[in-house]
């Protein structure tokens, strides 16, 4: 049951952003605290392990098994991409191998870990609040919870843990499918030999690269399943309130894994 | 017993309970009369601990449920079964699943006892062989029946109905009013039963509160009821006239 009520028609919500800024940051805070509530909720119910195990395999594989096509695509087009307009970018003087130091660099600090999460953030994240929000709505949390339930324990760490663990094991596939698409436009249209690349990318490969990408990798995993999961305990309104926490899921999520992405190479590089 | 005293509950500006003064006794099945989006639903809700009133004192068997520890609040609700509005059932669970699902967490009973409680819970409410059926695949009908035997799984010692006729054609109506009445008589169990249905709430209430604007402005049997001089209960009378 929905009302049109002048305060939820856009012009005045937009306006209240400029005339009642108070009023918006409030409401941000009272989100963020009811977020990291539900965040501290789930930690401290982590040991009662028989509320949520049943789940877990269930979202790995919604996670993490269904997503697996979308990021090798992405991240094959995002290597060749990135092998060609490095070759173009580069001087003639500059041995070509350079590309391949080039390409592996970027793939695993910063372009395979990034373009999964934004990805995952609409696939993954988008998913998880229609759900959630829907089951919000048809009163299936609510039901849960008469049947003495935790519907955090059971519904968001499953998919929390499944986010946390998926997230790096896919970045891992796409870093090696990003490489050897680099490698694969490297030679086929930027006529740079295979070993040239190879050259440069084993002069150039630190352990530590891989690393710092997987473990973004896992807070991207976190940040984007425990943000829609959030989004889809807290709708309102019937399905036109999944629809709108389903979009401002996707936005959020972005949002959060760029500003994180920045944190994190400041924090660790 | 089940004690609500001078509950208020308030969502954002809109005042929705001004002081609900409720009381059920054991073993009785009271009838909730009242408007939609009045907060009936609401009301339900808080006597398990799923909404918190702003104000007031829901006492369920000598306890008052605000000061129950979490540990307190779970043991309290394996008392209830609750019927939601729209059934609930879990989608992504089969019947049996949605039915199951409570035993295997908070009993210890083996695979066998489970399906024969499963067994059971659906033939009281005649169903059978609809252990593997999605609930995207059943009638409104059958969706509200699945929904009472995962509340009663457990065999809880208080039902609460929110709305179990309201969108189902008279015949499923009756049906499901029998079962209300059976659940009562087998069972053993005091119920709250919310609805807007005049004529099903004379077939399965002891007791009547017509609630309007946020309050209880009526409690009483159905002599009470139908004698009443206020309008805003003869409201309710006049429209089982009409159907
Ligand atoms: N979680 C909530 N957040 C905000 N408002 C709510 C919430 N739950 C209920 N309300 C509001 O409280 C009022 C009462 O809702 P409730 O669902 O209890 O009504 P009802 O009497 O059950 O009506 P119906 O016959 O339509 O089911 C409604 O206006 C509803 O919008
Ligand atoms: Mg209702």
């Amino acid at each position: 049951m929905t009302e049109t009520t002048p305060e939820s028609t856009l012009l005045s919500r937009t306006g209240e952003l400029f005339f009642r800024p108070g009023k918006t940051i409030l409401t941000f805070f009272e989100h963020l605290g009811r977020y990291m509530s539900t965040i501290g909720w789930m930690i401290y119910n982590f040991r009662n392990a028989k509320e949520y195990s049943g789940n877990i395999i269930q979202q790995m594989v919604m996670i993490g098994n269904n997503s697996i096509p979308i990021v090798l695509f992405v991240s094959m087009f995002v290597g060749m991409v990135t092998a060609v307009q490095s070759s173009y970018q580069l001087y003639a003087w500059i041995p070509r191998s350079v590309v391949g130091a080039l390409v592996t660099k970027s793939v695993l600090l910063e372009l395979t870990p990034l373009l999964t999460a934004l990805v995952l953030a609409g696939k993954v994240g988008a998913t998880i609040t229609a759900e959630l929000g829907t089951m919000r709505v048809t009163e299936q949390i609510d039901a849960l919870e008469a049947l003495a339930f935790d519907p955090i324990s059971f519904l968001i760490t499953p998919r929390v843990l499944a986010g946390v663990l998926m997230f790096p094991i896919l970045v891992v596939f796409g870093d090696l499918v990003a490489i050897l698409g680099g490698m694969f436009g490297a030679s086929a249209i930027a006529g740079i030999p295979v070993e040239a690349f190879v050259d440069g990318m084993k002069s150039s490969f630190e352990t530590w690269d891989a690393i710092f990408g997987i473990i973004k990798a896992t807070v991207f995993g976190f940040i984007i399943t425990s943000v829609s999961c959030y989004q889809g305990f807290q709708v309102q309104g019937g399905s036109e309130g999944v629809g709108k926490a389903t979009m401002n899921t996707v936005v959020l999520a972005c949002l959060s894994v760029v500003v994180m992405d920045f944190i994190l190479a400041s924090v660790l590089l | 017993m089940i004690q609500l005293t001078n509950i208020w509950k308030k969502f954002g500006e809109k005042q929705v309970h001004n002081g609900v003064n409720l009381e059920v006794r054991d073993n009785e099945t009271l009838v909730i009369i009242g408007r939609s989006g009045g907060g009936k639903s609401v009301l339900l809700k808080m006597i398990i601990g799923l909404i918190k009133p702003d104000s007031g004192s829901i006492m369920v068997d000598g306890k008052e449920v605000a000061s129950l520890t979490y540990k307190q609040l779970q043991r309290l609700r394996f008392k209830f079964g609750f019927l939601f509005q729209g059934a609930a059932l879990f989608d992504s669970m089969t019947v049996g699943q949605n039915i199951e699902l409570a035993l295997r967490r908070h009993t210890d009973y083996k695979d066998a006892d489970i399906t024969e409680r499963v067994k059971f819970a659906l033939r009281l409410v005649k169903l059978e062989n609809v252990e593997h059926l999605m609930p995207s695949n059943i009638s409104g009908g059958m969706k509200k029946r699945v929904g009472l035997a995962r509340a009663i799984a457990l065999t809880p010692k208080y039902m609460l109905y929110d709305e179990p006729t309201t969108g189902l054609d008279v015949e499923t109506a009756d049906g499901i009013n029998l079962l209300i009445n059976e659940l009562k008589t087998t069972l053993g169990v005091t119920s709250i039963v919310v609805t807007h249905d005049i004529h099903s709430a004379f077939v399965v209430g002891d007791r009547f509160a017509i609630f309007e604007n946020g309050q209880f402005i009526m409690t009483g049997t159905k002599d009470d009821i139908r004698n009443s001089p206020n309008p805003e209960v003869r409201k309710y009378i006049e429209s089982d006239i009409q159907t």
